[in-house]
C-alpha cells in the first residue's frame, strides 16, 4: 500500500488530472480481458494502488525513477486488451497507462515510416494514415481499441501478418524509459549497454587491443536491442514512441471459402501459402462456426470448415492471386462463398469474442504450430479436451505458423469449476508444443515457457539486461522473468491462522494415536495434553504459520502454476 | 414495479451483460464521453466493469456512479461496435431506471418529470404558448389547428418554446404550404412525446403520453406525421409501439424531414432548380442514424439541390461522433456536452465544408454552443433551413 505522501507525490509528478487512487478507478486499471478466478485475487495483490497517466517521456522517466528509488512495483499498461496477464498487477504498485501518449510524430514517405506516441491506438493510426493514402503492414484485430506499444511490448502476429510478418516485424526503432529513468532509442543504445552485451565476446582475446576493437565494433553493428522489447511485456522499460513501417494504401479483395472437412481446408490452405501472398489467412473450426450461428452471427457458409483470405495489391496482382485461389479451392472440393460472406467476414476480423454470450466467461489461450501440424494439432486438442465447450480458429503467420486460438466456454460466477478449468488454457500451449510449436506470448500465465520462447541466448540477454537496469525487479514484477509471488494480506493470514488452529490438533491427536512413538522420540512434551501443552502447540502453530508464508511468498510463480495444473485437472473433471 | 437492486436489469434479463462484455474495449473510443476524459471511469467498458461487480454482489449502483452513468448521451455508439452484440442502449437506460429506483436521478431530470406532469411539457411553461412558434407562418396555421386531416406536423417541445428553434418548424409549414400539402397541428393538445422518460428510463411515466397523442391523431385521421426533431420522431416509431405494442400505432407512418421530402422528390411533387452553391458536411443525428438505421434519405435530398456539395465526415453515419446533447448531458453536464460539439466541429472543418447541417433541434442547440465556444467559422444549418433557402421560399 502506497503511503498518502507518496500518491500525493507520484499525482505531483504526473499532474493531479492524470492520476487517480480512488478505489473505483484502481480496479478499472487492474484487469485484462480474462476473467480473474476469485482465489486469485484472494493469493495475490491484483489491485494497483494508483493510476498515472503520462503525457510525455520525460514524466515517465520521473515516474520511473521515483518508483525505482522507493520500491514501488510498475505495471505499464496499453488498453489492457491483452489476455495473458501482462498487463495485471502481481505485487499492487501503480498502473502507468500510455493512451495519452498518443501523437503521430512523424510521417516518413521517402523511407516509408511513422513515428508515434505508444499509446497510440492502432485503429486511430490507421484512419489518419489513410488520408496519405498509407497504411501500416499488419495490426492486431483488437485494432480499434489496443495501442501500438501494448502490441509491441505483447508480442504476436494480427492482420497483415501472413504477408508481412508479426509486430517485431514492422519495428524500425523505439524510444524506451529504461527502469533507471534513462529516455534512450533501441537503434542507438547507450554505451554500457552494449559494453555489457559485447564484452563477454572480447573478453576471450584479452591481449590484442587491435582484434578485441575490430571485433567489439562488428558486435555493436549485429546488437539488435529493439528486438529485446519486442515481446518484453513491459519488463524492460516503458515504450513511449514506436517508429513503425508503412506501406501505400492498396485495395484488399477478402475471400471466403468453406469445406466439409477440416483436412480439406487445410490442403487448401497449404497450398495457398505456397502458390500466393495472402495478406491474411484466417480459419475458423466446424466447432466455431456452429457457435457463431448459436449467436446469431452465422457466417452463412455453404459448409462447416471456413477460412478468410484476403489479398493485398494492385489490380494486377489481385486478379491473379484470385485465380489461383479459386483453382485451389476448387481443387480441394471446397466452395467460394459469394461476395457479401466475403465482406460480412471481413468485417468481422475484429470480433474473434461474438460467441462469448455463450459462456459468458471465456478462457482464452494461443500457441504457434506449424501450418503443416495444423491438422493433427486440431485432433489432439479435441481428444485432450472431450466434453469441454470450446472452439479454436486460427491465423497463419509469414513463416508458415498458424497461431491458434482456443476459446473455452465458462462460467466465472461457479466459482470452484471456473477456477479448476484454468488448466485448459495451460494445457493447450504444452499440446501445441508437442506439436513443434511455440508460446504465443509470455505475458504472466505463460511464465514458465520463457525460456523457450526466447531461445535461451536472448532469454539469457534480456535476463542480463533486466539485471543490469532493474535489480530490485520493480518493472513488471513476475512477468516474462518469473520471480516470487509476494501473497496478499489477506492469504498470509489465512495461512497463520490456519496453522495456529491445525497446529494443536494434529498434535493433541497425535499424541492419542502415536503417543509411543513419540515417546520412544523423547517427543512426548509435544503431544496437547493439558492447556499449557495446547498453549505450546499454538505457539508452534504459529511459528510454524510465520514461517510458512514467508517461504510461500518466495515461491516462483511459474513454480505455482507447473505444479497447481495436475490438482487443477482432476479438480476440473470433479466440478465439471 | 419493483424496485429491489437491479430488479429492473434482471427482470429484461440485462443483468448478465456485464459478464458478457468481454472488456475488449471496443466501445471506449467511440464514446465520447470517454474521448472527453480518457478515463475508462467514464467509458461504457469500465461502467459495465463496476456494474458487473456490484451485480454479483447485489449491493445499489452508490451516488458518485450514478453520476458517471449519467455522462453518457445515449449516442448508440458503443452498442454499434460491441464486440458481444450487447443492446447497450436499453442496457443504459434500465440502468438508468435502477438509478431513480434508488433516488438517484439528477436534479434536472427530477426537474423535466415535474415539469411535464405539471404542464405537459419540458419548459414549464404555459401549454397556452405552445404556439408562438407560429409567429411568422400564422397565416399558414391559423385554421389548422386540430383540424382533421392526413398530414399532420408534429413540432416538439425545443421548437414550440425555444425562439431560436422556431425557424425549423417555420420552414417545414412552409415546405407544406409549397407543396399544398393539407396538414394539421395538435396546438395545445401536442405534449411532451415522453423521449426524457425513455432517456431517463421510465417508460411507465411515458405511457399517458403516448396513448393520448395516438389517440388524438386517430381522432383526426392522420395517417402520416412528420417530424424535425428525431427524439420525438424515435418515441413515435419506436417507443410507443414497443410500449403499447405494434397494434397501436396501425395505419399511421411517421417520417422525419428528411424522409418527408425525399418522398416528394421521389414522387416528384417537388423539384430544386436553383444553385445552392454550399460547401456541407452532414451530421447524422444519433436517435435517426444509429437508434433507426436512417441514413440515407437526408444524403438523398441533398444531393438532389444543384451547386450543393456534399462532404462526408470521416466519422459518418453508423460510426457518426455525437454533437454531445443526447441523453440529457446538456442539463446534466452542459460543459462535457459543450467540449463533445465542438469535436464535431473540428471534424467538419477538416472535411473543407463551411456549413454544418442535420435535421435535429437538439444538435443544433449542442452545435451552436459548440460553434461559440470552440471560436470556429462554421455555420450550422437545420436540413429544413437548406431545403427552404434551396426552393427560394
Ligand atoms: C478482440 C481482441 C482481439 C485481439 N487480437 C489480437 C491479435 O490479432 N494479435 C495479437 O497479438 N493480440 C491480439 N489481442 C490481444 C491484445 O489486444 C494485444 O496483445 C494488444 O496488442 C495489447 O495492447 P494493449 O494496448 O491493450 O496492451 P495491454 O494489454 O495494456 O498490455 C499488454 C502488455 O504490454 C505491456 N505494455 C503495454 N504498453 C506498454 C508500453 N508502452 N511500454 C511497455 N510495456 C507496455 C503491458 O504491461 C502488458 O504486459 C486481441 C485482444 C482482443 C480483446
Ligand atoms: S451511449 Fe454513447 S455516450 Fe453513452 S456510453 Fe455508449 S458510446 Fe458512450
Ligand atoms: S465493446 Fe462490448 S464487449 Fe467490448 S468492452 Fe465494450 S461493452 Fe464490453
Amino acid at each position: 500500500m502506497l503511503l498518502k505522501k507518496q500518491l500525493q507525490q507520484i499525482a505531483d509528478i504526473v499532474g493531479e488530472d492524470y492520476f487517480s487512487s480512488e478505489e473505483y478507478m484502481r480496479k478499472l486499471y487492474s484487469h485484462d480481458v480474462g476473467a480473474l478466478p476469485n482465489l486469485v485475487n484472494d493469493i495475490l495483490k491484483t489491485q494497483v494502488d494508483a493510476v498515472a497517466q503520462p503525457t510525455s517521456p520525460e514524466v515517465v522517466s520521473k515516474l520511473l525513477q521515483y518508483c525505482l528509488k522507493n520500491k514501488i512495483p510498475v505495471i505499464p499498461r496499453g488498453h489492457g486488451t491483452s489476455g495473458y496477464g501482462g498487463a495485471l498487477p502481481t505485487k499492487a504498485g501503480l498502473a502507468i497507462e500510455m493512451t495519452r501518449m498518443n501523437k503521430i510524430h512523424n510521417v516518413d514517405t521517402s523511407n516509408m515510416t511513422v513515428e508515434v506516441g505508444a499509446g497510440i491506438i492502432w485503429g486511430n493510426l490507421i484512419e489518419e494514415l489513410e488520408d496519405q493514402n498509407l497504411t501500416v503492414r499488419a495490426y492486431p484485430s483488437s485494432a480499434p481499441s489496443s495501442t501500438v506499444g501494448g502490441w509491441v511490448a505483447a508480442g504476436g502476429s494480427g492482420i497483415g501478418s501472413t504477408k508481412y510478418g508479426g509486430v517485431s516485424d514492422q519495428i524500425v526503432d523505439l524510444e524506451v524509459v529504461l527502469p533507471d529513468g534513462r529516455i534512450i532509442r533501441t537503434s542507438s543504445p547507450p554505451d554500457d549497454i552494449i559494453e555489457e552485451f559485447v564484452k563477454q565476446e572480447y573478453n576471450y582475446f584479452p591481449s590484442d587491443d587491435e582484434y578485441i576493437w575490430a571485433i567489439k565494433e562488428v558486435e555493436k553493428d549485429d546488437f539488435d536491442l529493439t528486438s529485446f522489447f519486442v515481446d518484453s511485456n513491459g519488463t524492460l522499460g516503458i515504450i513511449t514512441k514506436v517508429v513503425l513501417k508503412i506501406i501505400p494504401l492498396h485495395a484488399i479483395r477478402p475471400f471466403v471459402a468453406s469445406f466439409k472437412t477440416k483436412e480439406q481446408m487445410i490442403w487448401a490452405m497449404q497450398e495457398i501459402m505456397k502458390e500466393t501472398r495472402p495478406f491474411y489467412l484466417h480459419f475458423i473450426t466446424e466447432g466455431f462456426n456452429q457457435m457463431l450461428t448459436d449467436v446469431d452471427m452465422p457466417t452463412h457458409s455453404q459448409h462447416p470448415w471456413v477460412f478468410l483470405c484476403a489479398f493485398e495489391g494492385s489490380k494486377e496482382q489481385l486478379d491473379n492471386e484470385e485465380a489461383s485461389l479459386k483453382k485451389i479451392v476448387d481443387n480441394n472440393m471446397g466452395v467460394l462463398e459469394p461476395q457479401e460472406v466475403a465482406e460480412h467476414e471481413w468485417d468481422e476480423r475484429f470480433y474473434p469474442m461474438r460467441i462469448k454470450r455463450l459462456g459468458p466467461s471465456l478462457a482464452p489461450s494461443e500457441v504457434y504450430v506449424p501450418l503443416s501440424n495444423l491438422q493433427s494439432f486440431i485432433e489432439r486438442v479435441d481428444r485432450h479436451f472431450k466434453g469441454e465447450s470450446f472452439a479454436l480458429e486460427g491465423a497463419v503467420n509469414n513463416k508458415g505458423e498458424v497461431a491458434v486460438l482456443a476459446w473455452f466456454l465458462d462460467d466465472e460466477r461457479k466459482t470452484i469449476a471456473f477456477l479448476m478449468g484454468w488448466y485448459r488454457s495451460l494445457d493447450f500451449i504444452e499440446l501445441g508444443l508437442k506439436e513443434n510449436g511455440r508460446a504465443y506470448s509470455i505475458g504472466m500465465w505463460n511464465v514458465s515457457h520463457s525460456r523457450s520462447f526466447f531461445g535461451k541466448k536472448k532469454y539469457a540477454s534480456i535476463a542480463q539486461l533486466k539485471k543490469k537496469t532493474d535489480p530490485k525487479n520493480i518493472v513488471n514484477p513476475n512477468k516474462v522473468f518469473p520471480g516470487p509471488i509476494q501473497l496478499s494480506m489477506r492469504f498470509n493470514y489465512l495461512i497463520i491462522i490456519a496453522a495456529t488452529i491445525i497446529a494443536p490438533v494434529v498434535l493433541w491427536l497425535a499424541g492419542l494415536w502415536v503417543g509411543d512413538i513419540m515417546a520412544a522420540y523423547g517427543l512426548e512434551w509435544l503431544a496437547v495434553t493439558n492447556l499449557t501443552s495446547a498453549l505450546v502447540a499454538i505457539g508452534i502453530g504459529l511459528f510454524a504459520g510465520v514461517a510458512v508464508s514467508e517461504i510461500a511468498n518466495y515461491v516462483p510463480i511459474n513454480f505455482m502454476l507447473t505444479m497447481g495444473r495436475p490438482f487443477l485437472r482432476l479438480g476440473r473433471k470433479i466440478f465439471h | 414495479m419493483g424496485t429491489k437492486t437491479f430488479e429492473r436489469l434482471r427482470e429484461s434479463a440485462l443483468d448478465v451483460e456485464p459478464l458478457v462484455c468481454a472488456r475488449c474495449g471496443f466501445c471506449t473510443f467511440v464514446c465520447p464521453a470517454y474521448n472527453d476524459t480518457l478515463w475508462d471511469s467514464q467509458s461504457p467498458r469500465g461502467k459495465l466493469y463496476q456494474l458487473r461487480e456490484l451485480i454479483l454482489k447485489n449491493q445499489p449502483i452508490p451516488e458518485d456512479f450514478a453520476e458517471r452513468i449519467f455522462k453518457c448521451t445515449l449516442c448508440g455508439a458503443c452498442q454499434e461496435i460491441c464486440q458481444t452484440k450487447i443492446p447497450l442502449l436499453t442496457f443504459w437506460q434500465k440502468v438508468r431506471q435502477e438509478i431513480n429506483d434508488a433516488g438517484l436521478w439528477p436534479k434536472v431530470v427530477h426537474l423535466l418529470d415535474e415539469s411535464i406532469q405539471s404542464s405537459k411539457n419540458i419548459m414549464d411553461l404555459d401549454q397556452e404558448d405552445r404556439m408562438l412558434w407560429t409567429d411568422m407562418v400564422d397565416d399558414i396555421v391559423e385554421d389548422r389547428i386540430d383540424k382533421p386531416a392526413k398530414v399532420a406536423y408534429f413540432a416538439g417541445c425545443n421548437i414550440s418554446f425555444k425562439g431560436t428553434l422556431a425557424p425549423i418548424g417555420e420552414n417545414t409549414i412552409k415546405v407544406f404550404d409549397h407543396l399544398g400539402i393539407d396538414f394539421t397541428i395538435l396546438g395545445e393538445e401536442e405534449y411532451c412525446c415522453g423521449n426524457p422518460y425513455f432517456v431517463g428510463g421510465e417508460w411507465d411515466k411515458a405511457k399517458e403520453l403516448a396513448i393520448h397523442h395516438l389517440n388524438k391523431l386517430k381522432d383526426l385521421g392522420v395517417k402520416t406525421v412528420v417530424f424535425n426533431c428525431p427524439g420525438c420522431h424515435r418515441a413515435f416509431n419506436e417507443e410507443y409501439p414497443h410500449m403499447l405494442g405494434k397494434e397501436s400505432v396501425a395505419g399511421i407512418e411517421f417520417l422525419p424531414f428528411s424522409q418527408f421530402i425525399a418522398w416528394m422528390l421521389r414522387e416528384g411533387k417537388l423539384k430544386f432548380t436553383k444553385e445552392y452553391n454550399e460547401v456541407i458536411a452532414w451530421h447524422d443525428p444519433c436517435e435517426l442514424g444509429r437508434h433507426q438505421n436512417i441514413y440515407d434519405e437526408a444524403r438523398e435530398v441533398l444531393n438532389a439541390i444543384p451547386g450543393l456539395v456534399l462532404r462526408e465526415m470521416k466519422h459518418s453515419r453508423n460510426k457518426a461522433d455525437c454533437c454531445g446533447g443526447g441523453g440529457l448531458l446538456k442539463g446534466t453536464n452542459p460543459l462535457m456536452s459543450v467540449r463533445i460539439s465542438g469535436r464535431r466541429i473540428e471534424a467538419t472543418e477538416k472535411t473543407g465544408a463551411t456549413i454544418l447541417a442535420s435535421e435535429c433541434p437538439s444538435c443544433m442547440m449542442s452545435f451552436m454552443d459548440g460553434i461559440e465556444n470552440t471560436g470556429k467559422k462554421i455555420k450550422f444549418k437545420d436540413l429544413s433551413q437548406i431545403v427552404v433557402e434551396a426552393l427560394g421560399l
